[in-house]
């Protein structure tokens, strides 16, 4: 318990001379004393905890810092960190599933998201995942996620092709 | 012609399962090369994220000196481009599932340009990335085809996973059918013994009708003899039983024909199988899971096999059947003919149906079937941790929750087939009363005393024909699923025979006798996907005999360089000599027989100890294999088993410590005797007192050979002749042990003291 203490006074600590700024050149940049890194930034819990313990990551995948709670950081910098998570945290939102058929050894999908139309592919045995806050998140075989919020409140032939993978 | 192969099926891809075009528009080309004034496009890819993060179309296009990137606007191409001498850096931010690509100047400039896009794009980017990147570095590399990087970098994902694009489904079954050309005799006879059994069947019910209206009521009418009717109803009963005999003994031959017949088919399909599988090269096991592969071998055969020897005959003699009895109840009477057999298209449907949702409900179950699975294959192999910690009560109620979750999926399957099959059945009957209903006053005949217009004969005829339609019918309503199965495993079957091995022997190969044991690499490269690589002109000549240390940081490229050596992949560029001969114009199988491997995790084939050493030279006698066993330090422990040489190595050898695999893999390269020898990290993975062992062994294995030893420990590396450092693919150094920590800033030199300052 002690230990625990004292890594969150560290990182308290190590949070409040924290600042961002997106500078000309595009990129993200974290200052910390008198260290500066280009940043991207990763969430530790991006479902269970999406909006807290973010942590901020140089060109070499190392740690810069790790900001526990944003509401820590000035206003102009939680403004930064926000919009860098828009970015990080971009999944596609399925709002209707238009087919879905299986082939040899995939699944193919035909959706409309909120981002536009897309077709992708996952494997059979790949199934979609329950997430925390409700919906599912599907992972195509490329990587890309998509959620689906709330199966329920889709259109029934959505509802009705996604049945087998909704408890 | 590989490539282009490659390059084609995957533009076929694209353009099947994406909504993105198979490469940068051919106008859009030209116009980008026309604003870099006529230079070419070497590497594009695309964006297809906009600012917003909506899905959108902008190319990302690299050549020589500009770096491109083409929107549409208004329906028209608008390309801006960038120097790449302006461009300093490039930044990645990767997402959940977007990446921003941040091309950056000077410092405190804006950026140069800034793209997004999901992970389907990120393959094709991060070429464009890499070589921009080499391009700051100094380095040039080379690009196989603009078209080609991108179709490969866009469709891989989905290739690796499917493997194959579904093809035309006929096409398939014809190629499967193909397969029993060699037996056609025999398809003949087991399809002819089907059809005799189909036509036969139709027998009996005749016969009944014909018993009853010729036979039975004449002389209950006493317009027939008892005498003269029992002689033709006693005749009718004989050939009703050679029938029955008949067609059990078609039923026989049919199915004994047809079910070893399928075997022999599933043994053709399973040795061309296995064949293929020797002659293809690592990429394509890197590409394919074990457990895939095993299951192509093992189920899908199976199930081929399945389909071939009743699937074939039952589905094409159940039309058969059907149409058959529709023409006879017609034939017997039109009217109740019509009554039956409307009904039949309406029946296969419904069972069609109720096929597509008894799959959607076992998909569901097998998705539930797999969270219990989950369970098991985290907690048993786990189950030291589950106790350590313990969890068991935990673990139950997991284990519980999905146990019961499962089993209300399947009681769900339950309940439905338990309903339809009973519901299908009335209706049937509902159709046979349908069939009575008409019948029954053509069989009284009309109320004003008219003859009758149906006989009782024809009528129990008619009867114990609708009886044989069940069978059919459900065969018929199951003929999709039938060919779905048996069409997914011949895809998964077709798609390992007809993947084109990567090394393939000239047409008259040079075969080294014997082999010396020199090595030279002349400005090699290699890469995997043909852009990014993972060795990079490397050269150096190594002599017969000389043991070359193969050191540097991990992903440096030394395992790469091994396999190289080995022929288990051909170089992209550059020429890998041996004994002064391209290794390309080798008879390959002969030049592996003269170089020996040991691998950090040496791996024993299921069998004894004396049959795993004797592997590579299966006519070895006792006694050299006892002296290779003693040169490997393995002899005392193979004695000290109570079975010694005989004892069963398990799976991938588990009967046996890390070392005394180790040992009895040595004995195996000793006994194989190899001019040219690969040691990757062979002693990493053991103990002191046991690497002290198997140095010993090594020490005596690799006296006379070309060496070629990878290892971290680079104290066990002490007698080796040269060091090569690898970095980045590249060899930063050469040189003796001495002659490297002389270098100030050399990496051999840091590599070195941290490793001493570990100890």
């Amino acid at each position: 318990m002690k230990t625990t203490a004292y890594a969150k006074e560290l990182v308290k600590k190590s949070q409040e001379d924290l600042t961002l700024e997106r500078r000309a050149d595009g990129r993200l940049w974290a200052m910390k004393g008198s260290e500066e890194r280009s940043v991207w930034v990763r969430r530790c819990f991006p479902w269970s905890q999406p909006a807290r313990y973010i942590s901020l990551r140089d060109n070499k995948e190392s740690e810069f810092a790790l900001v526990r709670e944003p509401g820590e950081l000035s206003d102009e910098s939680r403004a930064f960190l926000e919009e860098a998570l828009v970015e990080a945290g971009f999944v596609l939102k399925i709002v209707r599933v238009l087919d879905l058929d299986e082939e040899v050894e995939i699944r193919n999908w035909q959706v409309e998201t909120e981002q536009g139309p897309r077709s992708f592919q996952t494997r059979l045995d790949d199934w979609p995942r329950r997430m925390p806050g409700g919906g599912i998140l599907i992972r195509d075989v490329a990587g890309d996620l998509y959620h689906v919020d709330q199966p329920g409140e889709l259109d029934a032939r959505s509802r009705g092709l996604l049945w087998v993978f909704i408890d | 012609m590989v490539g282009q192969h490659h390059n084609r099926r995957d533009e076929e891809i694209i353009v099947r399962y994406t909504d993105q075009p198979q490469r940068l528009p051919v106008e859009l080309r030209r116009l980008i090369e026309a604003v870099w004034g006529g230079e070419p496009v070497q590497l594009y890819a695309l964006a297809d994220l906009d600012e917003s993060l909506k899905l959108s179309e902008t190319w990302v296009a690299l050549g020589p000196r500009h770096l491109g990137f083409a929107r549409r606007i208004d329906g028209r191409w608008e390309v801006d481009s960038v120097e790449r001498a302006e461009i300093r850096g490039v930044h990645e931010a990767p997402g959940l599932s977007s990446t921003t690509l941040t091309f950056f100047g000077e410092a405190g400039r804006p950026s140069l340009a800034r793209v997004r896009y999901t992970h389907r794009q990120r393959r094709a980017m991060e070429n464009i990335k890499f070589v921009v990147e080499e391009g700051l570095a100094g380095r040039a590399v080379g690009s196989e085809g603009a078209d080609r990087a991108y179709a490969e970098a866009v469709a891989g994902p989905i290739r690796e996973a499917q493997a194959l694009v579904a093809g035309n489904r006929m096409a398939v079954i014809w190629r499967l059918l193909s397969y029993l050309r060699p037996y056609r005799g025999q398809v003949v006879v087991g399809m002819a013994a089907a059809a005799v059994i189909t036509l036969v069947s139709l027998v009996p019910p005749f016969l009944a009708g014909y018993l009853i209206d010729r036979i039975v009521r004449p002389v209950q009418d006493g317009t027939m003899s008892v005498a003269e009717g029992s002689a033709v109803a006693w005749l009718a009963v004989t050939a009703m039983g050679v029938v029955y005999l008949l067609s059990q003994a078609a039923a026989l031959v049919r199915l004994r024909k047809m079910s070893v017949l399928g075997e022999w088919v599933a043994r053709d399909l399973r040795t061309e199988l296995y064949e293929q599988l020797q002659k293809l090269s690592l990429g394509f096991y890197s590409r394919n899971k074990t457990g895939s592969l095993i299951t192509r071998m093992s189920s899908d055969t199976d199930r081929l096999w399945e389909f071939l020897a009743f699937g074939v005959v039952d589905v094409s003699l159940s039309l058969v059947m059907l149409v058959g009895l529709g023409a006879v109840l017609l034939s017997l009477d039109w009217r109740l003919g019509l009554v039956m057999t409307l009904p039949v298209p309406v029946f296969c449907w419904a069972i069609y149906l109720h096929g597509e949702r008894i799959s959607r409900l076992f998909l569901r179950a097998w998705r539930k079937w797999s969270r219990v699975s989950d369970v098991l294959s985290d907690t048993i192999p786990g189950i030291r941790v589950v106790k350590a910690f313990n969890q068991e009560e935990r673990e139950k109620r997991r284990f519980g929750e999905r146990n019961l979750d499962v089993t209300e999926e399947f009681n769900r399957i339950h309940h439905h087939w338990t309903l339809f099959w009973p519901s299908l059945m009335f209706a049937v009957h509902v159709t046979t009363l349908a069939v009575w209903v008409f019948a029954v006053p053509r069989l009284l005949g009309g109320g004003d005393g008219g003859a009758p217009t149906l006989s009782a004969g024809t009528f129990v005829s008619f009867l114990l024909y609708t009886t044989m339609f069940i069978a059919p019918i459900e065969t018929i309503g199951q003929m999709a699923r039938i060919l779905n199965r048996a069409t997914s495993s011949a895809h998964r079957v077709f798609e390992v025979l007809d993947t084109e091995p990567e090394i393939v022997d000239v047409p008259e190969p040079v075969r080294l006798e014997p082999v010396r044991g020199r090595v030279s690499f002349e400005n090699v490269s290699f890469g995997y996907d043909g852009v990014r690589q993972v060795v990079r002109g490397v050269s150096f000549d190594v002599m017969p005999g000389e043991m070359i240390g193969l050191v540097g940081p991990s992903g440096g490229g030394k395992t790469t360089l091994v396999n190289l050596i080995a022929r288990f992949y051909d170089a992209t560029g550059g020429v890998i000599r041996i004994d002064g001969v391209d290794i390309r114009e080798l008879d390959t199988g002969h030049y592996r027989r003269q170089v020996g491997m040991v691998l950090q995790d040496p791996y024993l084939f299921h069998g004894t100890v004396l049959e795993n050493i004797r592997y590579g030279n299966p006519e070895a006698s006792l006694e050299d294999v006892i002296e290779a066993a003693r040169a490997a330090n393995a002899h005392d422990f193979i004695c000290r088993l109570a079975h010694g040489y005989d004892t069963l190595v398990g799976e991938r050898g588990q009967t046996l410590s890390g070392g005394e695999r180790q040992r009895v893999s040595i004995a195996r390269a000793i006994l194989h005797d190899p001019r040219i020898l690969i040691l990757d990290e062979a002693t990493s993975s053991v103990d002191t007192e046991t690497e002290r062992k198997i140095q010993e062994a090594l020490d005596w294995l690799v006296a006379g050979r070309t060496v070629f030893a990878i290892a971290h420990r680079l104290s066990t590396l002490r007698r080796a002749s040269r060091l090569l450092v690898m970095k980045d693919g590249r060899l930063a150094e050469a040189g003796t042990h001495t002659e490297l920590l002389a270098k100030p800033d050399g990496v051999y030199r840091k590599l070195y003291h941290l490793q001493s300052e570990l100890r």
